[in-house]
């Protein structure tokens, strides 16, 4: 049994119906990407898998480590150890990098983390991130650069050491080092700290960096092709519409779901 | 001061201005949004002299109401003032209320005055301060002792006859505070400064006199506490705080009265010197109806003031929030930021005035002023008002008014803190910047302490609002 199941998952927002049966399974250890084009769904997924409130599942069920979490709060879902990376982190004005971290470890936890044990976790993933201390003394994603949201992104995930972690779009809008450095990041941690991993992605550059064991692409709601890496090479040849017309997905669907980036 | 041509029918305020004539038994309807400005009640009369002329005034007027362009209004039109004038009371010296150890924090301190009802029930003073100069005892008692000082500063800015309430101030305050920190005197720990009010059925007339002299550095901090009791009480306030050439000062205030039916109507006035300088930072944190009118007078050139406040209502409280940054003469620098949330049914309006007065060049202010609804029945309207009578200075002003982010919930709900907390995150967030201006540890603490209290408190209120969207 894998630690996070997805089955027959339909989601709806504002009447619209995004998701039309999803199946999934990631597990510790593992490291999926999710492909597909612009409002194919990808990150209506990731939203419902850490329960989005406007985000609305009609049908089919999420497992996590064998409790179905498909009405939990995000939060409880955060505690039993999934994590996003979100696409467009919010800043939190007031509040440092370090003090959020803190708050939320402890948040897991019912003693608060040591000072001492807290800093070395800390240290530690700054170095993997390649940061430098003054910035976890500034407000969380306030007045960061593209590049600064996505590293804060990770470093949550370093300090929160989740069992599975979801990737929405890290790789948008960072420049080749950025990407290079958030990437390796992940790569260290898969290794270290055995993280399932489902990288979301419209591109194939990041999986230059991390290589997926497995591939799965999306298209208007469902997921229409399962492959190994070699996946993401035919992509990178043949492009979506390629694909598209050879899996026949349905042209309705991609009509209803737009390139609203959804 | 000018005589009014018409004086049959007018007299003429301390302030200046002409008073609005009311027939007995009508609320006097007028809009007392305006500074001060100008000459005070002070100019020669002695304290006596000044508490029948306030009576006089008490005796002929009737409670006001604030009211502004249609949308606004302050009322003291609920307050019983006859049955707290009947029962008002003064407390035996010695017995400090329990509310004031509970909520003050233990931390050194340069001194302390505590007032219970009508009376000052503790004052103590770093001795070595004692010698260097410094005074801190009861009005009453500086008027005792140091009439010629007392008396030079009481009243210089503040007028006793704007309203019914301020004329009862000037009229019937008992105890009081006084502060005198001399020439040169650098004081690295607070004042603290106490008004307590015990229970129902208390007016407490709380008058307070504060002189920084010539590059003196000082801080003070006031508490206004009121312990949860259900029933009436009165605060009416008045405060003065007069920094002289060179002087800085530090002026930070608490005031929460808790959930009795507790009314403040207060004024309080800084003024700064040449050179002097003052950081005023009000924190208003609850009462069932408080009416503030705070100004910050830059009086000489070369003064420079940073004026911040916040505050938060709950529940049904009225908060009305007069404050004027007013520059007097230049060059003059000012910045005014004040941050407000609000909760329950509760209102709050806070109208902030730069005015800066003829001849008062090259003034350089900003005031801005941001606001957060936590609830949909909840009320928050700043208005920002320039007045300028110069023409070589920048005044400008600017503000925000929003609502929860849900976004920004959702966002610390995924990493695993709950709704409540990732609230209380977003509230705290929004009134850090101005909390850590305090640049005090344990007064920051208290500050946030407090704001959290009330956001747990209304976590009912904060949830029903986010799933009504």
């Amino acid at each position: 049994m894998a630690d996070l199941e997805i089955r027959d998952l339909h989601v709806r927002i504002e009447e619209r119906e995004i998701l039309r049966g999803v199946d999934l399974d990631i597990s510790r250890g593992e490291v999926h990407a999710l492909m597909g084009p612009n409002g194919s769904g990808k990150s209506t997924l990731a939203n419902t898998l850490l329960g989005h409130p406007s985000y609305e599942i009609t049908e089919g069920s999420i497992t996590f480590k064998g409790e179905d979490i498909t009405a939990a709060e995000p939060h409880e879902r955060a505690k039993a150890g999934l994590f996003l990376a979100f696409q467009y982190p919010v800043s939190i004005p007031g509040v440092s990098v370090a003090n959020f971290l803190r708050m939320a470890i402890n948040a897991k936890r019912d003693e608060p983390i040591q000072v001492k044990e807290f800093r070395n976790q800390l240290q530690h993933a700054i170095e993997l991130l390649d940061v430098d201390k003054a910035f976890t003394s500034r407000h969380l994603n306030d007045g960061f650069s593209g590049g600064e949201k996505k590293r804060a992104e990770i470093l949550q995930m370093a300090m929160l050491a989740p069992d599975v972690a979801i990737l929405d779009e890290t790789d948008s809008g960072l420049d080749i080092d950025a990407l290079r450095t958030v990437a390796e990041g992940v790569q260290k941690l898969h290794e270290e700290q055995d993280l399932g991993a489902l990288i979301i992605t419209h591109y194939q550059r990041i999986l230059h960096y991390i290589k997926p064991q497995f591939v799965h692409i999306l298209m208007d709601g469902r997921i229409v092709l399962q492959g190994g890496v070699e996946l993401v090479e035919r992509l990178e040849r043949e492009g979506y519409d390629q694909i598209r017309q050879e899996v026949g997905a349905g042209t309705a669907g991609a009509v209803a779901a737009g390139d609203s980036g959804v | 001061m000018s005589e009014q041509s018409d004086a049959g029918t007018a007299t003429v305020a301390s302030n200046g201005a002409t008073p609005v004539q009311v027939k007995p038994g009508r609320h006097r309807e007028a809009t007392l949004y305006h500074a001060l400005s100008g000459a005070g009640a002070g100019n020669g009369r002695t304290l006596e002299q000044l508490r029948e002329a306030a009576l006089k005034s008490y005796e002929t007027s009737e409670l006001p109401v604030w009211r502004r362009s249609g949308f606004w209004t302050t009322s003291l039109q609920s307050l019983d003032l006859d049955a707290l004038e009947a029962q008002r009371r003064t407390s035996e010296p010695g017995t400090v209320p329990e509310i004031v150890a509970r909520t003050l924090p233990d931390r050194a301190r340069a001194g302390r005055l505590v007032q219970r009802d009508g009376s000052v029930v503790h004052v103590d003073l770093d001795p070595e301060l004692r010698a260097r100069g410094v005074i801190l005892c009861s009005l009453q008692e500086a008027f005792r002792d140091h009439p010629e000082l007392a008396g030079r500063w009481y009243s210089k800015r503040l007028t006793i006859d704007r309203h019914k309430l301020e004329a009862a101030n000037a009229a019937f305050w008992t105890g009081g505070a006084f502060l005198h920190v001399p020439k040169g005197v650098v004081v690295e720990d607070p004042f603290e400064i106490v008004y307590a009010i015990d229970g129902p059925g208390v007016a407490q007339y709380a008058r307070t006199l504060v002189v920084g002299g010539e590059h003196s550095e000082f801080k003070v901090h006031e508490y206004d506490l009121a312990e949860d009791f259900s029933g009436q009480a009165l605060h009416a306030g008045a405060f003065e705080l007069y920094l002289q050439d060179g002087a800085r000062c530090r002026l930070a205030q608490v005031q929460d009265w808790g959930t009795g039916e507790v009314y403040d109507v207060s004024t309080r006035f800084v003024g700064v010197g040449r050179d002097a300088y003052c950081h005023w930072l009000p924190a208003l944190l609850g009462g069932h109806l408080v009416r503030q009118h705070l100004e910050l007078a830059v009086s000489e050139p070369g003064g420079d003031m940073a004026f911040r406040g916040l505050f938060f209502t709950e529940e049904h409280e009225h908060l009305d929030v007069f404050a004027v940054d007013l520059h007097e003469t230049g060059p003059s620098g000012g910045d005014v930021h004040w941050r407000g949330a609000a909760t329950g049914e509760s209102r709050a309006s806070f109208e902030g005035l730069i005015q800066i007065d003829p001849g008062a060049q090259q003034t350089h202010t900003y005031l801005q002023i941001h606001s957060m609804m936590l609830s949909p029945k909840a009320r928050v309207d700043a208005i920002p008002s320039v007045l300028v009578s110069a023409d070589d200075v920048s005044a400008s002003h600017g503000g925000t008014v929003g609502e929860l982010d849900e976004a920004a919930i959702f966002y610390m709900q995924s990493r695993g803190l709950d709704r409540p907390a990732a609230v209380r995150v977003i509230v705290e967030g929004f009134f850090e910047p101005l909390i850590s201006e305090l640049a005090d540890e344990p007064l920051e603490e208290l500050v946030r302490e407090k704001i959290a209290g009330k956001l747990a408190a209304a976590r009912d209120d904060i949830e029903a609002y986010a799933t009504s969207r």
